[in-house]
Parts: structure tokens; C-alpha cells; sequence
């Protein structure tokens, strides 16, 4: 994927200090004063479009204090921390003295978050830039000392050697820095007994600015000349303007203007709406003048669609003989047809709105030849690419500033909101805008999680499973992952896409969602049909030292699943007498996105026909772990995330509108309703990290779900469920 | 358009605003302190929260024209004197993911908190059931409540 040979680069900056950029020779060559290195190529798990570039530096000013680029965007999961960390530790550094850069995005260096795999792609680049910066000290030091780097070494922002009590703070080095054309281009890296920081639990350095209220998120924006938006939207994803009347949205004190923009699909499945915009000085009067005004629109065909006949066709082509398109396929295909008895359930996981806490904004300004955002977003990349591909704007004229967000859940990834205010600030003749969405806005306009039907069958012949099957239609986004790890020996897995009623988008977790709350409920009802204990049962088929290719670039470490499943069973007691009423139900799934193996049980109580979660325990087996405590809190985030889908998630459409608006009819849990969570990280002798941001969700559908079924005898096979019977 | 007398953070200040422009759009869009956030604007989520006269109240639904005359206190104010116990509690639990919420969580818990010096966690779970958090950071929530209230009573 390199195309063109990529540089490290040594820099003064204005005011005196060290720039040590590892970047693109061609973009920053004016930087470049005093030389150039080549660095080798960075180890890389991924291949094709994974390949990963170094686009990362540091800046190490006279005082010491280090100012470090994260290019991966900061939305609460602690990447910037831990990348942060990353460099710190190679490079010796006092944590006290490292700071976070929110960087802008830089050409072709993957500005993009997602998937659970910041830092599996970051892990060697930090540390090379890290390791790098460290050995420029070491050779600096050795030369003004004159001795030979092998006596030296670093160690809390200092540079000492062996012998003598000489020493010298980062800092003071600076400015002597002689890049010695013979430097180590790729010094050795840190052995692991070595670290400093990783594997332990150091401090968010977001914290202090959040608890002041200080952290600098995008909506948080204020520019001089800046403008306010508020955007009334086609009420129908499809649907076009007809006409409308503004004249007393004028009336508004601080209304400026009203201006419309034209609907235009970005890719396949990725649009921006027919919407009237208000324009006032401030973002109460854009929201007030907004309530006054009268539109006609075109609702268009995804109007004539009810909801239920969708759903309906859908559950046809998971019944009916359709062949669809094969994700996986292990052994014959056509097992199941000869099996002497067959198992089969259908599950159901609903569209799932993001609410996220800080709703959609983008502030723009149109230029004519160029233009400048300010937003917060998990891919700067498909802004850039949408903005050159529809308003016709080159790459180097659009200047993007990336801030921090207040949830992103993959919602972020999607670029239409800033889209939009810069289409607004076109049509405002180049005014500066601040495009916000209300919270009705940002849950009727949501790019949802796709709705997700998935139906299991295994065949039995002679006692034996030697047959699994996996039919899933998937709502237009993504498709059916068919991570289906058992050892059953013939395995098959169809994909089926539909078109629903909007554009739907990533969602914490994607597809592992639906599938892991149905593989694993179904799993479940096998074991249970067979008399089997469910764990045990899980286990007979989980084959030891198994590396098994499904669908996915990683292959699945099956001991993994398997350590992770027998550690939950013992921190839980696995089988233990529980209080009348109470039970307990056990999962455990793969992440193969992230590379990372989860498994939870669950303990519920019935009580006056309601049902409570009292506990979950998560066991996870992620790789090296750089932060304890940021993985701990991705468990417990990630098992919040998913009993708010389980008991509050879907939506519904009439007419092809949303009908959920706001925290009341879209409900998340609150802190009253959150059970009890354990999170156990599996000691692991890997040398290299694993994502853990989406790992947690897949597995507590289905162990609240089995754990239910085991108080009260009721299978949940379509969610959400309701909280009473 | 009315002009409004009104005290944010220890400090008198006169606005021009509407009537029913709400508090949270005042403090965010005209005095630029925008640590307190608009999560709702329906009072249903407590990403809002401040103090009127000393209470948590909802700035997204409560009025510029009430507020004449009363104490606002929001979270850049909270701070003035260095962190609270309750926000040094915050920080050694490592609460915040995102963060969004957090400025209405901590309002919220500090109102709590300076009427109730020792509550009980049932008490300081009911308290906060009109705060939302996204990313899930309720139980370190109410481990860094418990654990200020600790604090202040060993002072």
C-alpha cells in the first residue's frame, strides 16, 4: 500500500524545541531543515486496506513537557491516553510531563477510528516514534559527554550513564540534538519486563478537563463572525422539498435568514436530506425561528412501507428457500438435509439508535476554492473524500479541524453532518456556521444499527451435531459476520440484504451485536434440548488449539474463547444454588474485528413477574494489555451499552418516519437499573495488543437472555424485551 | 429582546435576551461557559445541570426571566477554588469516558452532597436516576460520591 516512500523527519520548531515527525516526505518537505531518515516499513497484523502508515509526532519543547499527535479520534474510549502512554513508556518519559495533541487529520495517513483497532494498528508506530526520540537523547548525551550510547540510557525524562552522576533533563537536550546521519533508524524497542507504564493503570489525561467542564469538544466551538443553523430535515429518508413559508420564522429576534439545501446521496448507502435551514445569532433562535416555519415535502416511496409488512418480508426470506450469499462455509453445505433431527430458532435484533450524549454538530465556512470545518469525527478521511466528491473541493484547500466527541459508537464515522453545514455555509454565500442538531434531530436522523434477523439450525445424525447453518438478513449496512466457532463439522452461513426505511451505519459492536445474541441464545436452547449443562456443552465443542479461519482476517484462537469461558465460569461460581427465583446464564463470543475474546454470566432475579439483572462477570482475553483500568471501564461501558439495547433498544417507523425523539420514548439505562459488573482480564503471554472497545456487548445479550430463560423458563428470541411477562 | 440582570459564578452580569430563552442557551451561547451542555433540551437527561440558588436545576428548561436575582453556579464556577472533594473523589475513580455528561453528573452529585454530607448508596442511586450517561460510567458514579462523602467527613 506505500506508494511513495514515507520519512522520518527532525524539525526546529519557532520558539526553540524538538519536531520529530515520521510522516510523509512530500507533504511537510518544507519542514525538513536539518535531515531525513528512512524508516522501515512498520510490522503490520493487517494487509490490502488495512495498511497502516506512520503519520504520528512529538514535540519536545525546552522545558521538557511533550506534546504528542493522536490521530485517532478521542470519543470517551481513552485512546488518546493510552496512545499517549504508549510513546511515554518507550521513550522514558515522566507521564506528568506528556500531553495530548488532537491532531488534524494528515493526507493519506488513515484518519480513521473504528472497528476496536486503534491501537492494535498504533501499537508499533507509537512505539517506534517513542523508541526513536529516546535513542536521540541517548546519541546526544553520548556525544556532548563524549562516550560511547552503549553506557547510556534514560530514565525519567533523563538521560544517565553508567559511572557518573552526570545527567541531563530532555529538555536541556533539546536544542542540541545533532542527528547523527548515522542514528539508529529503528533503535531496538523496550523488552516488556521493562515497561513502565503499560500493562498498568495510568491516568486518563482527559480527566482533569472533563471535570472542569473544560474538555474542548467540538459543539463547545466558539468563532468569531460564526452563525448559528438549525435544519428542518425531509421527514422521509428520500423524500424532496416542495415548497414552504418562512415568513414568520423572520419574525424571530435573531433569526438572520432561512436558506434550503438539496438532498444528495454520498455512496450507496450514505445521504444527506432536503432540508430549510434557519440562520440566527444564537442556537435558541435558529431552534425557536425553526418551530415556525411551513413546509410541503414529497414524502416519496419509504413512506408507503409499514413497518410490520417489512419485517414481515424479512422473516419470509429467513423462511423460504432462497439461497443467499455465502460468508462461511466449512464441510458440505447440504448436511443439514440429512440429518436425522433438526434444531432450528430464529432471533431478532432490532435498529438501535446511537444517542450519543453530545449530539451531531459540524461548523463550517465555504470559500469558493476551499473550505474549513471544525467537527468531531471518526473518519476525517470520508469528510475530505465526500467533500471533494460532491462539492468539488481539492483535498490540500479543505481544512478540517478535529476535535474530541462526547460518544461516537460509530456513529461519528459517517461524515453527512458535516456535509451539511458546509452545503448551508455555501448556501449562506460563505458564512461561518455552526450546524447543530437537537436531540430530535440527532434521533430521527440517526444512521441506525441495521435491523438483524438471523435464524440457526444444527442437524443431528447418529447423536452427533454434524450440521450448522446460519440464514441472516441484514438491513443495507454491513452483513452477516458468520463467526460461528463451534467445531460442528459442516458449517454454513447466508447473507441476505434488504433495504429498510433509511440509511443505517456502524453501531458499537456492528453485526457481533445480532449474531452474538442469537449464536449464543441459540447455543443455549441446543444444549438445553439436548439435556447438556451449557457450559459444558459450549466446551465439547470449543476444540483445544484450534486456529480457525471464519470470515475474518484473524484467525480465531479458539484456547482463547476457551480461557475466557472457563475464567467467567469460575469467577462466577458457574452452577452455584442461587436464591429462589434467581439463575444464571452463561455466553461467550469472539470479536474478531478487534481480535479479542469475551465471555459472561449473568445473574437475574425474578420478582412480581419482573425481571432484574443483579450481576454480570465478564472474563476477557485481549492480547497485552496497555491500561488495565481504560479496558475495565471499555467492560463496563460496553455491558451498559448492551442492556440498554436488550431492554429499551428498536425503533418505529410510520409512514417511514421515526417515531422515537428524544430520552423519553428512546430510553437508556440510568444508574438505578445497572447490575453489578465484574471484569476479569485473562493473564495473557502476548506480545502484541488486541481492540477491547466492542468486546463486552456481544456476549450479555445473550447471557441475560439464557440467564432468564433459566429463572423462568421463557426464551427471549427478539429483542427488546420487555420487562415484565 | 429583554435586558436581564443576572449572577453566574460569584459575578453580576446584564444580558439581552427573549424571554424564553432558555438558561442553558444564555450561559453557553452568550457567556461562552460551555462546560455545562446541551444533552436534551427536555429536561429528561441532566447534561444541564447547575445551581439555582443552590439547587440542581435544569438549565435547558428553566427560563432566563426566572432567574433574576438568583445565584447561578455552574461548573467553571464550582472550581474556582481548586477541585471540590467530590471532583478530586472523580478523579481518583477515574469516572469520565466521553465526558459530555460528566459537567451534569458532578452539579448534580455536588448538590447532593452539600445537603446530605453521608448518604447512603440507595440514596445517592435515586438521587442520580435523572442523570444519563452513554458510555456506561454509572457504577464509578457512585464509588466517587461514597467515597467524597468519605472524604469530607474526615476533614
Amino acid at each position: 500500500m506505500l506508494s511513495r516512500r514515507r520519512f522520518i523527519q527532525l524539525t526546529g520548531i519557532a520558539g526553540g524545541g524538538l519536531t520529530i515527525g515520521i510522516g510523509l516526505m512530500n507533504s511537510c518537505e518544507e519542514n525538513v531543515k536539518l535531515s531525513r531518515y528512512n524508516i522501515p516499513k512498520t510490522k503490520n497484523r493487517f494487509s490490502g486496506s488495512y495498511g497502516h502508515y506512520f503519520g504520528e509526532y512529538i514535540q519536545i519543547r525546552k522545558d521538557g513537557e511533550i506534546f504528542i499527535n493522536v490521530i485517532k479520534h478521542e470519543m470517551g474510549q481513552g485512546i488518546a491516553s493510552g496512545l499517549v502512554g504508549i510513546v511515554a513508556d518507550e521513550l522514558d518519559a515522566d507521564w506528568k510531563k506528556v500531553h495530548i495533541v488532537y491532531s488534524d487529520p494528515i493526507p493519506d495517513m488513515g484518519n480513521s477510528t473504528g472497528g476496536s483497532v486503534s491501537t492494535i494498528k498504533e501499537w508499533y508506530s507509537m512505539r517506534n516514534v517513542g523508541a526513536f526520540a529516546r535513542n536521540l537523547f541517548i546519541e546526544t548525551a553520548a556525544n556532548i559527554w563524549s562516550v560511547s550510547k552503549d553506557i547510556c540510557y534514560t530514565k525519567n525524562h533523563k538521560v544517565l550513564r553508567i559511572g557518573s552522576d552526570d545527567e541531563f533533563e530532555f529538555g536541556e537536550l533539546v536544542d542540541q540534538v545533532q542527528f547523527p546521519e548515522n542514528t539508529d533508524l529503528a533503535p531496538p524497542l523496550k523488552k516488556a519486563k521493562d515497561f513502565k507504564y503499560i500493562g498498568k493503570s495510568f491516568s486518563n489525561k482527559t480527566t482533569p478537563d472533563i471535570i472542569q467542564g473544560k474538555h474542548p469538544y467540538a459543539i463547545d466551538v466558539k468563532l468569531e463572525g460564526m452563525k448559528y443553523a438549525s435544519i428542518e430535515r425531509a421527514p422521509v429518508f428520500g423524500g424532496t422539498l416542495i415548497d414552504y413559508d418562512s415568513t414568520h420564522v423572520l419574525e424571530v429576534p435573531g433569526v438572520e435568514k432561512v436558506v434550503t439545501i438539496k438532498g444528495m446521496v454520498l455512496d450507496n448507502n450514505s445521504h444527506i436530506r432536503d432540508g430549510i435551514a434557519v440562520i440566527a445569532n444564537s442556537t435558541w433562535a435558529a431552534i425557536e425561528g425553526r418551530k415556525l416555519l411551513k413546509a410541503t415535502w414529497k414524502d416519496g416511496e419509504k413512506s408507503l412501507i409499514e413497518h410490520k409488512t417489512f419485517l414481515n418480508d424479512a422473516y419470509d426470506i429467513i423462511e423460504g428457500d432462497e439461497k443467499g450469499y455465502t460468508v462461511l462455509a466449512k464441510g458440505n453445505l447440504n448436511a443439514l438435509e440429512k440429518a436425522d433431527q433438526i434444531i432450528t430458532h430464529t432471533y431478532e435484533f432490532p435498529y438501535q439508535h446511537h444517542a450519543c450524549m453530545e449530539p451531531l454538530n459540524a461548523i463550517a465556512k465555504y470559500s469558493g476554492t476551499s473550505c474549513e470545518l471544525w467537527t468531531g469525527t471518526q473518519s476525517a478521511d470520508r469528510i475530505i473524500t465526500n467533500i471533494e466528491k460532491k462539492i468539488g473541493l481539492k483535498p490540500k484547500n479543505i481544512k478540517l479541524h478535529c476535535h474530541p466527541s462526547g460518544g461516537g459508537f460509530g456513529l461519528r464515522y459517517f461524515a453527512e453532518h458535516s456535509l451539511e453545514a458546509l452545503l448551508v455555509s455555501k448556501a449562506c454565500d460563505g458564512d461561518l456556521i455552526k450546524l447543530m442538531y437537537t436531540r430530535e434531530d440527532d434521533i430521527k436522523f440517526d444512521y441506525l444499527n441495521p435491523l438483524e434477523i438471523n435464524k440457526h439450525s444444527v442437524g443431528i445424525k447418529d447423536g452427533k451435531i454434524t450440521s450448522w447453518h446460519l440464514r441472516g438478513v441484514v438491513d443495507n449496512w454491513g452483513g452477516v459476520l458468520g463467526w460461528m466457532i463451534y467445531d460442528i463439522p459442516n458449517r454454513h452461513a447466508e447473507h441476505f440484504g434488504v433495504k429498510g426505511f433509511t440509511q443505517m451505519s456502524a453501531w458499537r459492536s456492528v453485526m457481533a451485536n445480532a449474531e452474538g445474541f442469537s449464536t449464543e441464545s441459540f447455543i443455549d436452547e441446543v444444549a438445553i434440548a439436548l439435556k447438556k449443562d451449557p457450559l459444558e456443552f459450549r466446551l465439547s465443542l470449543l476444540k483445544k488449539g484450534e486456529m480457525v479461519t471464519l470470515n475474518h482476517n484473524y484467525k480465531c484462537n479458539i484456547n482463547r474463547i476457551r480461557n475466557a469461558l472457563i475464567t467467567v465460569a469460575r469467577k462466577a461460581k458457574w452452577g452455584k444454588k442461587m436464591p429462589d427465583g434467581w439463575a444464571q446464564g452463561i455466553a461467550v463470543y469472539p470479536y474478531m474485528h478487534g481480535n479479542g475474546y469475551a465471555a459472561a454470566v449473568a445473574e437475574v432475579s425474578t420478582n412480581n413477574n419482573s425481571i432484574k439483572v443483579e450481576k454480570i462477570y465478564i472474563a476477557l482475553e485481549c492480547g497485552l494489555v496497555i491500561n488495565p483500568d481504560f479496558v475495565t471501564k471499555q467492560m463496563e461501558g460496553g455491558v451498559i451499552w448492551a442492556l440498554s439495547a436488550f431492554f429499551y433498544g428498536g425503533t418505529e417507523y410510520k409512514a417511514g418516519v421515526v417515531q422515537r425523539s428524544n430520552f423519553h420514548d428512546n430510553q437508556v439505562l440510568r444508574i438505578n437499573e445497572v447490575p453489578e459488573i465484574d471484569v476479569c482480564i485473562c493473564k495473557s503471554d502476548e506480545t502484541e495488543p488486541w481492540g477491547v472497545g466492542e468486546i463486552a456487548g456481544p456476549v450479555t445479550y445473550p447471557a441475560v437472555s439464557n440467564a432468564i430463560f433459566a429463572a423462568t423458563g421463557k426464551r427471549i428470541r427478539k429483542l427488546p424485551f420487555t420487562n415484565t411477562f | 429582546m429583554n435586558s436581564y440582570n443576572i449572577k453566574i459564578n460569584g459575578k453580576e452580569y446584564t444580558i439581552d435576551a427573549v424571554p424564553n430563552m432558555p438558561l442553558l442557551w444564555v450561559i453557553r451561547d452568550i457567556m461562552d461557559l460551555t462546560g455545562t451542555k446541551y444533552g436534551c433540551g427536555s429536561g429528561f437527561c441532566g447534561a444541564c445541570t447547575i445551581h439555582l440558588d443552590g439547587k440542581p436545576t435544569r438549565s435547558c428548561i428553566t427560563t432566563i426571566s426566572t432567574v433574576e436575582n438568583k445565584e447561578i453556579l455552574t461548573i467553571e464556577g464550582l472550581t474556582l477554588n481548586g477541585f471540590t472533594a467530590l471532583q478530586q473523589a472523580w478523579l481518583e475513580e477515574e469516572v469520565p469516558q466521553c465526558g459530555y455528561c460528566q459537567s451534569g453528573q458532578i452539579m448534580s452529585a455536588q448538590a447532593f452532597l452539600n445537603d446530605n454530607p453521608s448518604p447512603s448508596k440507595e440514596a445517592i442511586i435515586s438521587h442520580m436516576a435523572g442523570n444519563i450517561c452513554r458510555c456506561g460510567t454509572y457504577p464509578r458514579i457512585v464509588k466517587a460520591i461514597l467515597k467524597a462523602s468519605k472524604m469530607n467527613q474526615s476533614k
